[in-house]
């Protein structure tokens, strides 16, 4: 029997062999993991945003390019003088995939959702937080007023999503409706199917309005383990994913690989940081948190086990954008000055247990860190090490998502460490202003004067070089004060299959509508 | 004995009554608040006034804003009628979560188990007749070492090479089935699907052969060295017939009275296996439930497993007092 | 009755005997045994201070102290070992451990080394020294192993007792408990308990041990309730003697034995829960070394096979000698396996 077993398998191992491959004209992505939902608003994880922007528009989007705003679902806008105003003008030939047309009330309809207390979406309220209103003023325009004038009003307004009001409206509860599984939208792609725990299909939209994309069908698999991943990539179930650096560097070389993929390289605006609660005594002096900073060799950890794919930053501004400052120069690796600085600031081995300590407290602190990270545990360790060098006595703490995020909640933590993914714009206020000290992003509880008004300037600066002198003398008090010690800027490292032609890089990434596929490639 | 079924059954509601109310401290004392978990997951650090309306809202719709004693007994209410309640994660109903992931936990279970028994057994049988011998000590080195690979250490080793990548490509490296397997027949289906079981359940499979197989050499020794069997033996009858027939029969007795103490292991699934095959089974969903503090899934998940173990531990301590008359009631609830 | 007594010091005398015989659990006995030395001397097999060193002033024996808490070792743990010139002057001779790096060392430049000369079985994934690793990792193996074993068999044992002994309401209310703990998920319970817990590798040895107690506990109580239908145990309280002594006297050493068998099943069980929950990551914290961690790197960077071969070795080798070792405690303890060296 276990023969015959045996025999059966092999037999269908060799046939199966073709069940694997997909078509040519599919694009198979990976997806770490499956998205809760697919509902725009109240969608939190960062799976669905990627195939969720291939269903929903919005009334603009950005150049990938030239990064400035415009139009999608507007065909034009106006602006009032005091910046207050904003008026959308929508094109006419836009449908949902069930053939209802797009207009101002669907847009109208999502604001409204968004403002809706009882939908489940706090984090989308809270970009809409100075919008006055929206009011529709015929079937293809809309104007939205603002409270204040502020130089993210286009962009956010512009980014409003345009739900199908009369499929939604036919359900009692926003947050539970049937299109959440089955999102139905204006897009160049429209939804096939979800299987869950498997994937997710979208096919192409024949009756777009714009652009039709030439992939006829793209799906989305979720798997969890990286190296799984890779593995299914190699066996040509997969066209297209992002890899971990080591990956990247140790195991993406053969020649046969390099025949069948292609390997790009882009930044994005993110950095990661080693934040340090400015509230606890131990972090009150900003001597202190530099000498923190000169403890860290940066260089270093970027060249080993970054494997050198990154750059150091200084800042909280994207390191490829003009905010940023490229004239401060990082707090070199010094132990020595590290050393010079704590022992200025009274922190020194009084009662000779080998641990620095002032006023009776020892310098012992705790290092919180996620259980999903690897940099972050090795990241945990090495500065460890260097600490305990200069006296300094530091425990790692290594907890599962929801205890670490209840500690930074509560504040109650001494240094952790984490990132930030940024937009093309950024406006420092939900992290840097001292009112998001107690209930905002700005958990370190960093607080000054003179940041908090550069901030407020900058929300009403429309005027970009203006804009740009603000965010150069915010990075220079942040590099100065060292509320967080700056890491590093990640660059996305994405893997695509051959057959695919026309992949650019723009400043913005990758654009897959843009790709085209070239039937007569082959691997040899 | 009818008592005695009748008493143990009874027992079982007051013993489940404390498994559920220690769960559901348990995990209401661990930190975590399923409402700001879900609210922040999509802003680290938020805490402004429309976000803590928000969450507030998120608690009552949950059932959190209720003081503890009242949730519970909301909780058994509806038990009672047989609903499990509704996810916090994604808003379905708990008992649709469960029917959807636990027949695959059952399935990779079952085959698993009955390879264990089949594999085991005559590999207990063969270690107890060559007691001794240089078979005997072969085979319990090889179980005992597999016994001590770690599971998720195992898994892999076979998925890196043997799954295909840089290395061997004889096996499927995740999931259940092919894609696009639908388009084919029955039979193609059929072969995919164990084509992908082959090494989820190996390693399901490999580590429960020690366990086992020790056993059922322990419960062969143990027969051989019975009177009657001399007394078959006096009669005349060859050896090895003696050997099959009645010692090997005696000996599976409390090797079959084990198999009801492994119905638990039928939902329990295997954490670990099921996340690095990417299944998606009972262990899977009830590691996501904790992390994500998904009460109504974790309440519902435990509820069941207990259920069927204690009901299993009742099988089981009946089989084992049924086969040996000797035993009393009382004792072989230690056995 | 078994012919070599079951109590006192034949019966010992016996078993050791019975297991002599054995020449796999033997094997097995050699093996923990030499774990034993290698966790307790690991301070002098592996680290960066060297055993002695002669300094301007005299010999000194840094690696020695470090068998020492904090408090007294205080000049040495102060020490960058990369550059200890600093701090003793110049140092003419120097005597080091027999691997040279201590478990903590990192050195960023040499990460993911392969085994070489330098490092015999390599680096892992900080540059860190893997053979010193799997050396300091079989205290923190060994200690998980028995402290959880220890608290079972300590909570376990009365219970047990308490449960057989006095049998009627007293073991049916302990049954139920003992049902209950059983029913739980036991890695669930782990998980949720570790999540509230600080992090630490006592916690987790604690909460294994908390959630076994039942094995032994089940064990001794039917040990209890066999007894208490013995003749001789009727004919002791018969002639008046207090029935709790003789009862203990005469049960708990014949009980000993199969709790040692299963307090060796524990040990090894125990190791492998670690590595599971380190694998999952929520194991020991960051920096200790332990040989699950040691293992769980492997999943990063699967071509490193050094980080999965000898962690997995040192693992199964222990787990398989502890094994070993239970078992042939078992079939030594067994009277129906004893005194049968007639039969074949």
């Amino acid at each position: 029997m276990a023969t015959i077993t045996v025999v059966a398998v092999s037999f269908g191992a060799c046939h199966l062999e073709q069940v694997g491959r997909h078509p040519t004209d599919w694009l198979v992505e990976r997806l770490r993991g499956e998205p809760d939902t697919l509902n725009p608003l109240t969608s939190t994880d960062a799976y669905s945003s990627s195939i969720l922007d291939n269903i929903y528009e919005p009334l603009l989007q950005r150049n990938r390019d030239t990064l400035e705003l415009e139009p999608l679902l507007a065909e034009s806008w106006d602006i009032s003088e005091d910046g207050l105003t904003i008026t959308f003008h929508m094109r006419k030939d836009v449908r949902f995939t069930d053939g209802t047309p797009a207009t101002a009330h669907d847009v109208e309809y999502a604001y409204r959702k968004i403002m809706d207390t009882k939908v489940d979406c706090p984090h989308q309220r809270n970009y809409y937080r100075d919008v006055k209103d929206a009011k529709v003023l015929d079937d293809h325009t809309i104007r939205f007023t603002y409270k204040e004038p502020y130089f993210r009003a286009l962009e956010i307004c512009g980014y409003t999503p345009c739900l199908p009001r009369h499929l939604f409206e036919q359900e009692e509860d926003f947050n539970k409706s049937r299109l959440n599984r089955e999102p139905i939208g204006t897009g160049p792609y429209k939804f096939s199917e979800w299987i869950t725990g498997r994937k997710i299909v979208l096919e192409k939209n024949e009756d777009y309005w714009g652009d039709k994309p030439k992939i006829k069908r793209r799906l989305y698999k979720f798997i969890n383990l990286d190296s799984t991943a890779l593995i299914e990539l190699k066996k040509r179930h997969l066209d297209l994913m992002g890899l971990r650096a080591l990956q990247w560097v140790k195991q993406t070389n053969k020649p046969r690989f390099k025949r069948a993929f292609r390997k790009e390289k882009y930044y994005t605006p993110n950095y990661n940081y080693i934040g340090w609660n400015i509230r606890r005594p131990l972090f009150k002096d900003k001597r202190v948190r530099r000498a923190m900073t000169m403890l860290v060799d940066r260089e270093k950890i970027l060249k080993t086990i970054l494997f050198g794919l990154g750059e150091v930053v200084t800042g909280p501004a994207y390191v490829n954008s003009p905010y940023y400052d490229h004239d401060i120069n990082p707090w070199t690796y010094d132990p020595a000055g590290a050393k010079k600085l704590l022992e200025e600031t009274g922190w020194a081995d009084h009662d000779g247990d080998g641990i620095r300590d002032k006023d009776g407290i020892s310098f012992k602190f705790e290092f919180l860190i996620s259980s999903g990270s690897t940099f972050a545990d090795q990241l945990s360790t090495v500065l460890q090490g260097e600490l305990a060098k200069v006296g300094i006595r530091m425990e790692v703490r290594r907890l599962e998502w929801a205890t670490f995020l209840k500690l930074i909640e509560e504040r109650d933590f001494d240094a952790v460490t984490l990132g930030w993914s940024l937009g093309v714009e950024t406006d420092p206020f939900q992290l840097w202003h001292s009112t998001q000290a107690d209930q905002g992003s700005n958990f370190v509880g960093f607080e000054s004067e003179e940041t908090d008004d550069i901030i407020v300037k900058n929300r009403r600066t429309f005027d970009l070089d203006g804009r740009i002198e603000l965010m150069k003398r915010f990075h220079a008090i942040l590099h100065d004060e060292q509320p967080y010690t700056f890491l590093f800027c990640s660059p996305s490292l994405v893997v695509i299959h051959n057959r695919f032609d026309n992949v650019l890089v723009h400043k913005l990434g990758l654009d897959v509508r843009e790709w085209t596929i070239n039937r007569a490639w082959s691997e040899e | 004995m009818g008592s005695y079924v009748l008493k143990r059954l009874l027992l079982i509601f007051p013993t489940l009554f404390g498994i559920t109310i220690i769960t559901f401290i348990v995990i209401h004392l661990t930190p975590g608040d399923p409402a700001e978990l879900k609210a922040k997951a999509g802003e680290l650090g938020a805490k402004n006034p429309l976000t803590k309306e928000m969450i507030e809202e998120t608690r009552k719709l949950y059932g959190l804003d209720k003081p503890l004693h009242v949730q519970y007994g909301i909780w058994i209410k509806r038990l009672v009628t047989l609903d499990l309640g509704d996810s916090f994660k994604d808003s379905r109903p708990v008992l649709d979560k469960i029917r959807e992931a636990a027949p695959i936990t059952i399935l990779l279970n079952v085959i698993s188990i009955f390879l264990i028994y089949l594999i085991a057994v005559p590999i207990g049988v063969l270690s107890a007749i060559k007691r001794r011998t240089f078979v005997d000590n072969l085979l319990t080195v090889v179980l005992f070492v597999l016994y001590s690979l770690p599971g998720f250490w195992v898994a892999q080793v076979l998925i890196t090479y043997l799954a295909g990548g840089d290395y061997l490509d004889i096996f499927p490296a995740y999931g259940l089935h092919s894609d696009g397997v639908g388009a084919y027949g029955r039979w193609t289906w059929l072969a995919d699907s164990t084509w992908h079981l082959v090494l989820p359940v190996f390693c399901l499979t490999y580590g429960g052969l020690a366990y086992l197989s020790r056993m059922e050499r322990v419960g062969m020794l143990e027969v051989i060295r019975q009177d009657y069997i001399r007394t078959a033996r006096a009669k005349g009858l060859s050896e090895s017939v003696v050997i099959l027939k009645h010692a090997f029969r005696n000996s599976l007795i409390p090797i079959l009275t084990l198999m009801a103490g492994l119905l638990p292991a039928l939902l329990g699934g295997s954490v670990i296996i099921e996340q690095i095959f990417n299944i998606r089974g009972m262990g899977w969903m009830t590691f996501e439930a904790i992390l994500n503090r998904d009460y109504p899934v974790i309440m519902g998940v435990f509820t069941l497993s207990a259920l069927l173990t204690l009901f299993g531990l009742l099988m089981s301590d009946l089989m084992y007092a049924f086969v040996d008359p000797r035993i009393s009631f009382e004792e072989s609830e230690g056995g | 009755m078994a012919s070599a007594g079951t109590t006192g010091r034949g019966y010992w005398a016996e078993t050791w005997r019975q297991l002599k015989k054995n020449r796999l659990a033997m094997i097995g006995l050699v093996i923990v045994v030499a774990m034993f030395v290698v966790a307790i001397f690991a301070p002098l097999l592996a680290n960066d201070r060297p055993l002695a060193m002669k300094t301007g002033d005299g010999w000194r024996f840094p690696a020695f102290k470090n068998f020492l808490p904090e408090q007294w070792d205080r000049a040495y743990r102060d020490t960058d070992w990369s550059n200890p010139e600093e701090k003793w002057g110049t140092i003419e001779r120097r005597i080091m451990p027999p691997v040279p790096y201590s478990p903590d060392r990192i050195e960023l430049s040499q990460f993911y080394e392969s085994p070489s000369r330098r490092h015999w079985l390599g680096t892992d994934d900080r540059g860190r020294d893997l053979l010193s690793r799997l050396i300091w990792g079989s205290r923190i193996s060994l200690s998980v192993g028995f402290v959880a074993v220890g608290i079972a068999v300590l909570i376990g044992i009365p219970i047990g007792a308490l449960a057989g002994y006095h049998g009627g309401l007293v073991d049916a209310v302990i049954l139920r408990i003992i049902e209950v703990i059983i029913c739980f998920p036991t890695f669930f319970l782990i998980l949720a308990i570790l999540a509230f817990l600080p992090q630490s590798i006592f916690n987790i040895m604690v909460v294994i041990g908390i959630t076994g107690w039942v094995g032994p506990a089940r064990l001794i109580r039917g040990e209890f309730l066999k007894m208490r239908k013995l003749e001789y145990v009727e004919a002791v309280r018969a002639l008046g003697a207090s029935s709790a002594r003789a009862i203990f006297r005469h049960v708990l050493p014949n009980a000993v034995a199969p709790v040692l068998v299963t307090a060796t099943f524990g040990v090894a069980s125990a190791i492998l829960y670690e590595s599971s929950l380190s694998f999952l990551g929520f194991g020991v914290p960051p920096p200790t070394p332990s040989w699950g961690e040691a293992i769980s790197q492997a999943q990063n960077f699967i071509d490193a096979w050094w980080l999965t071969l000898f962690p997995g070795f040192a693992i199964f080798l222990t787990v398989t000698a502890y094994n070993l070792v239970g078992e042939g405690f078992r079939d030594a303890t067994d009277p129906r396996l004893r005194g049968n060296e007639g039969e074949k």
